[in-house]
């Protein structure tokens, strides 16, 4: 894998392209349902700002995991991910993307941006006092 | 009442894993199988393992992959002393909140 692949838009959203590939595999030898079950939740995975590629990347190596060893258990697919699937995959992103829509630099900023004003609020220049 | 339980059960859920593994070491589908043996039956497996993956990324639980008979290796987690600390912390946080749920109760009779 070169350095510029490891920079790239496409590594930084799915991971380098070498686990990628491996974990479509991976999910190609899933039973059929499960298979659609994982692509879906991918879909949505899709949508959440990954904090890196490596850790991305890892989001969906441990998401094959999951199916896998519930495939091997035959845990049926609404018990993987219970009865709100748009909460399960928030969960499970949250430990890889800092949880949201919302890019990390938007998150430091309002942190920042907050901080700021309330260090302007101990100051001296309160317009409303 | 179940979406209640549902909501209720979020904030607690870690501990209740953590309490869990303190017993003994578990791969997810065991922790859950003792789960709906102890009434928590509502809880998807998919949760606990993404809360399982995020106490791991803590530092929380150890965890050992073991070979299987049948499908890919189990990922078996256990406490380590990091996770005892943090299951104590949750269990004195579990009392106070308990206590002062009680009050409340008392106090609106």
């Amino acid at each position: 894998m070169s350095d510029v692949e490891k920079s790239g838009f496409i590594s930084k959203v799915i991971g380098p392209k070498k686990r990628w590939r491996e974990y479509k595999a991976r999910v190609k030898e899933l039973p059929e349902n499960y298979r659609m079950a994982v692509e879906a939740i991918e879909r949505h995975l899709m949508h959440f700002v990954p904090t890196d590629g490596d850790s991305n990347a890892a989001m969906f190596e441990d998401l094959a995991d999951l199916f896998e060893q519930a495939a091997a258990h035959g845990t049926p697919i609404r018990e993987i991910v219970g009865q709100d699937p748009v909460e399960f995959s928030e969960v499970f992103a949250q430990n890889y993307s800092d949880g949201g829509y919302v890019p990390a630099r938007a998150r430091r900023r309002l942190t920042d941006d907050i901080e700021r004003a309330t260090g302007q609020d101990a100051g001296k220049d309160r317009k409303t006092a | 009442m179940a979406k209640l339980l549902t909501e209720m059960l979020k904030g607690t859920l870690e501990g209740i894993i953590l309490a869990s593994l303190s017993g003994r070491p578990a791969y997810g589908y065991e922790i859950r199988a003792r789960l709906r043996e102890q009434g928590f039956s509502d809880i998807a497996e998919g949760t606990i393992y993404a809360l399982l993956l995020r106490m791991e990324k803590r530092g929380l639980v150890d965890v050992e992959k073991v070979p299987s008979e049948k499908g890919p290796p189990r990922k078996v987690h256990s406490l380590n002393a990091r996770g005892r600390e943090y299951l104590e912390e949750f269990w004195r946080t579990w009392s106070f909140l308990t206590e002062r749920l009680e009050q409340l109760r008392e106090g609106g009779k």
